[in-house]
């Protein structure tokens, strides 16, 4: 099933040495700003939104 | 991407006499006669395990092939052995990498039962395999070692227990990181994710002070022989001290036990887990007014508690029901913690269980000051104690 992984930007490098580990170096995902966990409802609909576009892109969908 | 150590080792180092002028030399300690070693030499190879990131950033000790087999000769097992697999990596640890690394760490080839020791109760004590090493939460592995090879080794009980100036205390606790670093790649930045760490990452390996508890020590009363020896490991978050030279009233510090276990800024789950390292004093004072372990556990366990405004103040009085992390009851992911649904639904403990707690005894006899290790998760269930199989002892 496609799949876009999602992450805030503080855990790129992880989430790059993580790629690399699994031998996907270059493996793209969707970023969004720190942090994530104090959201509030409202925001994380906003933040599911800013993000709609570059998961689209990832999946490669036709706009 | 930082280098694992998975391959060849260098071959032995030069220890023939130097005759460069510009270079400091040195003879072992003990040793008269000719200069035997190059220091430049040896600091070029220390550079070049530092250039390969082979380090928790303190120097580390080269190792060769002959040395190492000194260090294999202490165990039965296998070099090719996995000590702790870690799946979600595609890593593995062998008998082998796990003596390298407890080398490099400083460790002597008479420490490396007790090293082995220690990953068998990392695999027994769960959270390592599932990642915590990795984890925001920046905790670390706590060893504690029980019995006879604490004099064997020199490893340190009594005073400044959780400090410095033990050679068996700091590099096998050392092995333990250097491990997680140069065969799991567990880097800083990279793969292990810590918000802040904790110092005891460099290292945290104690012994319990048998001989000055009143009570039978963790390894037996866990089932294994006082001739036995064994380690413990558990994951922490930090050493919490307690003062409490003032008093002769078990209650005064039992409860001062429980203030410190039930602090809000600890409590992530339904519930939070502690080891208790009492100083001789302290377990004396318990012990002289007929306090067991488990009347000890059972006090604590009876008062560590906050009630639901204390939570409600710091936003903790609900729980996530995707992580099951506390969080404030207006979340819209909270559900209600497990006390809500109690007999006394204000009052919520920050233990699931006496047996959340464990007791050991450490540190001088010389001072009313013990601490409170703050256990990483909820426990409740015995700990992860693992005999010492040593290939040289009977």
């Amino acid at each position: 099933m496609p799949a876009v992984s999602i992450c805030t930007d503080s855990f790129v490098p992880a989430a790059e040495a993580m790629a690399r580990l699994y031998g996907f170096p270059g493996y793209q995902f969707a970023l969004m700003p720190h942090p994530l966990a104090s959201l509030d409802d409202a925001q994380l609909r906003a933040r599911a939104r800013e993000l709609l576009p570059d998961i689209l892109r990832i999946l490669g969908t036709e706009s | 991407m930082a280098a694992t150590i998975g391959g060849d080792l260098p071959s032995a180092t030069r220890a023939e006499s130097a005759s460069d002028a510009g270079s400091a030399t040195a003879s072992p300690p003990g040793q008269t006669g000719p200069l035997l070693v190059d220091m430049a030499e040896i600091r070029a190879v220390l550079e070049y395990y530092a250039s390969r990131q082979w380090t928790d950033g303190l120097p580390v000790v080269p190792v060769t092939e002959s040395y190492l087999a000194e260090f294999l000769a202490t165990t039965g097992k296998s070099p090719d052995d996995v000590v702790l697999a870690m799946p979600h990596l595609n890593r593995e640890c062998t008998v082998r990498l796990a003596a390298i690394n407890a080398a490099m760490a400083g460790c002597l080839p008479a420490y490396f039962p007790v090293v082995l020791a220690a990953w068998a109760s990392l695999v027994g004590e769960r959270y390592p395999t599932r990642g915590i090493w990795q984890s925001t939460t920046g905790t670390a592995p706590l060893l504690i070692v029980n019995g006879p090879v604490r004099a064997r080794i020199g490893l340190n009980c009594a005073g400044n227990v959780f400090g410095s100036g033990f050679r068996a205390n700091a590099t096998i606790g050392r092995a333990i990181r250097l491990t997680a670093i140069n065969v799991f790649g567990l880097h800083p930045h990279l793969l292990d994710q810590a918000t802040q760490g904790t110092p005891a990452k460099y290292t945290l390996c104690i012994g319990e002070w048998e001989e000055r508890s009143p009570w039978a020590p963790l390894h037996v009363e866990h089932g294994l022989s006082a001739a036995d020896s064994a380690v413990t490991a558990m994951v922490i978050r930090n050493v919490v001290h307690i003062e409490a030279r003032h008093t002769t009233v078990p209650e005064h510090l039992a409860l001062d036990i429980t203030g410190t276990i039930a602090r809000t800024g600890a409590r992530i789950h339904q519930t939070s887990s502690a080891l208790v390292v009492l100083v001789p004093e302290h377990a004396r004072m318990f012990h002289d007014a007929g306090w067991s372990k488990d009347d000890l556990r059972q006090f604590v366990f009876d008062h560590a508690a906050n009630t639901r405004a204390e939570l409600a103040a710091v936003g903790k009085d609900a729980i996530s029901r995707h992580t099951y992390w506390r969080l404030p009851a207006d979340h819209p992911d909270a559900m209600p913690d497990e006390a809500s649904t109690s007999a006394d639904p204000e009052r919520v403990p920050a233990l699931n269980s006496p047996a959340a707690v464990q007791i050991m005894v450490a540190g001088a006899d010389n001072a009313g000051v013990s601490a409170v290790v703050e256990t990483f998760g909820e426990r409740g269930n015995p700990p992860s104690v693992v005999k010492v199989e040593d290939a040289n002892e009977p």
